[in-house]
């Protein structure tokens, strides 16, 4: 399940969406905003998505961690918007036979979804407001 | 040709659009459109990498662009 949207995500909803039976294990990774970030404070973030693009790059990362690690199901949701020191920005959860699976599969999905999917922050600091500049593409 | 493009996240600053209609040569590449835009707006030349998608993915730079297709320009992303 692949979700982008305003709202806050209802984790334990998604959490539940993922088990199954057959699933020994589920791996979380759950991302929030930060009051700092190299050096200066951090009062509130704005998160603008390139919608279309960001469901086709996450589907596609979705189904490349399925076909790698064998996992069973995966659930991913991204926040766009205006958010606050705390609130949450993304989720994924990601169900397997065993742990391994687990958080390798949980593990690439976070680190592809920050190279390839068309998310782009604003930081609002006390000296005005900051693009973040996301790590070189390869 | 006309070619449709958008302008994501500072790009937006940047350009001061969301998106805008570039009239460019027949058969233009992934490479050769980064370049007739970072030739209108410096700013954008000056960026160290920018990142350019056809209709919704990172194809590479000798693709050829067609008129029907979505071409947006953003920075390195920073989701997560």
């Amino acid at each position: 399940m692949i979700k982008i949207q305003n709202k806050d995500i209802d984790v334990e909803t998604v959490f539940e969406s993922v088990k199954s039976p057959s699933s020994g294990g589920v791996v979380t990774f759950l991302g929030t905003v930060r009051d700092n970030a190299k050096g200066h404070n951090v009062e509130q973030m704005s998160i603008e998505v390139y919608e279309e693009m960001a469901y086709k790059q996450l589907e596609a990362i979705e189904s490349e961690a399925q076909e790698k690690f064998g996992v069973h199901k995966i659930a991913v949701v991204h926040r766009y918007g205006d958010l606050k020191v705390g609130d949450n920005i993304v989720f994924i959860a990601v169900a397997a036979g065993h742990r391994e699976e687990a958080f390798d599969a949980c593990r690439y999905i976070i680190d592809e979804l920050k190279q390839r999917v068309p998310i782009l922050k604003k930081e609002t600091t006390p000296e005005g407001e900051i693009w973040v500049e996301g790590e070189k593409h390869e | 040709m006309e070619i449709n493009v958008r302008y994501f996240g500072q790009f937006r600053d940047f350009t001061g659009k969301r998106e805008e209609s570039l009239q460019v040569a027949d058969g233009i590449t992934v490479e050769a459109i980064r370049e007739h835009v970072r030739g209108i707006y410096p700013k954008i030349a000056a960026k160290e990498q920018v990142l350019v998608a056809v209709n919704g993915n990172f194809g590479p730079l000798d693709q050829v662009i067609n008129e029907s297709d979505e071409v947006a320009f953003f920075p390195p992303v920073s989701g997560g």
